[in-house]
């Protein structure tokens, strides 16, 4: 994707001497002259069929840009892998990606911006509750169909028929969380840490009725801010508490890096089964040995089933990265375009909608696929340790919807 | 229990408190010495954490890889003066302000294109996780970056007190006219100050940096309170900086102990608040009026 370096180049561009700038200049007036020769190539190449377009809304630049990062190989991998086979209706898939700078208002321009583009006929939108919220008006305005991966359950319940969910909600994580914690571990004594935004107090609320259904009352429960630098007063609030276990739905992988760490420091031996951001490869790589021993609640797993393997082995050879959720999901929510345009055999924004609500059991990455009308697309999750760094699947659990 | 929670609470406020001082007090110099505030500050921190880990990649030892980066960060700020501050020199606080503010955004892309968006973790000062002096579990990073913030200032009360370099420095702060009729080198030591400043952000960076990781955006947050720190101490005032740096440290672990966690950075902008109503001056601040 050589235009996303564009603007730095520019910037670039615009330091150094009279003489440089000339020649950087003459340099990149013949890129420009030689760019229809190598667009001519490119579109010999693909057998002149006209690409579908699809959009990609997410974090290029901003706090959460390692996720973005991660998103766009899962999405790339997939458009490429789907292209070597033949594309879509005889067409290859185009991507456009748009960044939403890791916030709500980018992300509402992103959508905004690409909701313009006639010629993109769906699009795969943001990870974050919090940014779905933010433009689920501009989707709905920009009618066609978004895949997205928040996964605060009221995200798919605002009457926006534009929104698919390829993530299974946190009313199923939080009944695993509950369950797996109550019945297998037999913990009773619970602590929920959540953060303040849209998925981690929908998680948070999704978390506590489970566990009064099991007849548990937290003995804490501990909101904080994204981005905090200092979780001690978190720390503390749990020992006090004398939780022996701790739930968690934590948005970034660098808080749950600090929080993995000062546990330890101070002492707190908690057990920890936590949403899926304590799997993510960079939550790994940043708390080391502080999350041996816990557990992820997660809809990705490596592991988990046939098409999560190949999955895996073709991201590892390509990226040398190791996959997580938020390449997974990505990945899926392609091929569910993919998917749905191919049976609808039609890039009308209605027809592919239908397509999607048409699938039955589509097998991804994350899971099995069904959607129901209100656009959730997966109902299990998978249950996995940190053994030492590396992450072992324990067990999938599927609910009936 | 409850004793040493709250003196766990000090100990950590403390720290991140010396945190915000330092990039306080590169702040501080810059308004002093070229009138204008830097908003690429916070970004300095995180250039220097990612220079640390260039010069670790490198295979050198942590001490070597600290000191170069520490030299690179200088070389990196009078490089930023030449390209941000100096062409616009003779131009209002504003333009120089809107200047340092596009650099920072600059450098956040520039980094990011360069080293990856995904946070990387950084090896401690110190070869050790930290005591247990009884039941405060004190950070060996925590202990450094105390340290390091102590010699800092000291350093800098030695250089601005009782150096003819530092005398030549508050002269070009308090009168750049008068200090060039005098013969002082003024372009000069105002690119003295940005190195200076460049290491000291730098610095703060690579101490805070195996706590908080290396990423994109972690000057950013810093920043925002260290310069409610240059405020509540007094816009422009060194001894405030440090005083006002700690105290938003402090105040902002006690509150989030001891009244709510997620409301944690509303206290130190709260107490700017306040400060702000009763003491618009700051701390130690001079009134406005005074210095006319």
């Amino acid at each position: 994707m050589a235009f996303n370096h564009f603007p730095i180049r520019w910037q670039a561009l615009s330091v150094g001497t009279d003489v440089e700038c000339m020649q950087r200049r003459r340099r990149s007036i013949m890129l420009l002259l030689a760019l229809p020769l190598l667009m001519g190539i490119v579109a010999q190449d693909i057998h002149a069929a006209e690409p579908i377009k699809i959009g990609l809304v997410s974090e290029i630049t901003g706090a959460n840009a390692e996720a973005g990062s991660y998103t766009i190989n899962g999405t790339k991998l997939a458009i490429d892998m789907i292209n070597k086979n033949g594309g879509v209706l005889g067409r290859p898939l185009e991507l456009v990606i748009e960044d939403n700078q890791s916030t709500n208002p980018g992300t509402v321009l992103a959508f905004s911006k690409l909701g313009g583009d006639k010629n993109i006929v769906a699009m795969i939108g943001p990870i974050r509750s919090t940014q779905v919220q933010a433009a689920s008006p501009a989707i709905a305005k920009a009618a066609i169909p978004v895949m997205i991966g928040g996964t605060d359950p009221s995200l798919t319940k605002v009457n926006n028929p534009w929104l698919f969910r390829c993530r299974p909600n946190d009313s199923f994580s939080s009944r695993v969380v509950a369950d797996f914690g109550v019945n297998t571990l037999k913990l009773k004594k619970w602590a929920i840490v959540h953060s303040t935004d849209t998925f981690g107090s929908g998680g948070k609320k999704a978390l506590e009725d489970e566990l009064k259904a099991l007849g548990v009352t937290p003995v804490l429960v501990q909101g904080y801010t994204n981005n905090s630098q200092d979780f001690t007063p978190v720390v503390l609030a749990i020992k006090k508490s004398g939780a022996e276990v701790i739930g968690s739905y934590m948005t970034n992988s660098t808080d749950l890096g600090i929080l993995a760490k000062q546990l330890r420091q101070l002492g707190v031996s908690a057990t920890w089964i936590g949403s899926a951001t304590i799997t993510t490869d960079t939550a790994i790589k940043l708390a080391g040995d502080a999350l041996h021993g816990t557990y992820g609640i997660a809809d990705f797993s490596a592991d988990a089933n046939d098409a999560a393997k190949a999955f895996a082995a073709a991201y590892r050879a390509r990226y040398k990265l190791e996959p997580d959720v938020y390449s997974g999901w990505a990945y899926d929510a392609t091929h569910v375009i993919a998917q749905a345009i191919a049976a609808s055999k039609s890039t009308r924004p209605e027809d592919i909608r239908k397509g999607i609500l048409g699938l039955k059991d589509f097998k991804g990455v994350e899971g099995n696929f069904n959607f129901d009308e209100s656009g959730d697309g997966l109902s299990g999750y998978n249950v996995l340790r940190n053994d030492k760094g590396k992450l072992v699947f324990m067990k999938h659990v599927e609910f009936k919807r | 229990m409850d004793l040493t929670n709250n003196l766990q609470v000090l100990f950590q406020g403390l720290a991140l408190g010396s945190i915000y001082a330092l990039v306080a007090l590169g702040f501080v110099l810059i308004i002093r010495a070229a009138n204008v505030v830097n908003f690429a500050q916070g970004d300095f921190a995180m250039v220097g954490a990612y220079l640390m880990v260039a010069t670790l990649g490198a295979m050198m030892p942590y001490w070597l890889a600290f000191i170069i980066a520490i030299l690179a960060m200088g070389a990196f700020g009078w490089l930023f003066n030449v390209a941000v501050y100096y062409p616009l020199r003779h131009r209002s606080f504003l333009p120089v302000l809107i200047s340092t503010l596009g650099a920072s955004i600059f450098l956040q892309n520039l980094v990011q294109a360069i080293a990856g968006a995904q946070p990387r973790p950084l090896p401690k000062l110190l070869d050790f996780d930290g005591f247990l002096v009884a039941g405060v579990f004190l950070d060996s990073q925590y202990l450094a970056i105390l340290g390091c913030t102590a010699i800092c200032v000291l350093f800098q009360y030695f250089l601005f007190e009782h150096t003819l370099l530092g005398k030549q420095l508050q002269a070009t702060s308090q009168d750049k006219d008068m200090a060039r009729l005098l013969g002082i080198p003024v372009a000069l030591l105002i690119a003295l100050t940005f190195i200076y400043s460049a290491a000291l952000g730098g610095l703060a960076g690579i101490l805070v940096a195996p706590i908080l990781f290396v990423s994109i955006g972690m000057g950013s947050i810093i920043a925002l309170k260290a310069f409610a720190a240059t405020i509540v101490g007094g816009f422009g005032d060194v001894k405030g900086a440090i005083v006002g740096g700690l105290l938003i440290g402090i105040v902002e672990s006690f509150a989030a102990f001891h009244i709510s966690v997620p409301y944690k950075d509303a206290y130190a902008f709260l107490m700017l608040f306040f400060i702000l109503i009763f003491r618009p001056q700051g701390l130690f601040g001079e009134k406005i009026s005074e210095k006319a």
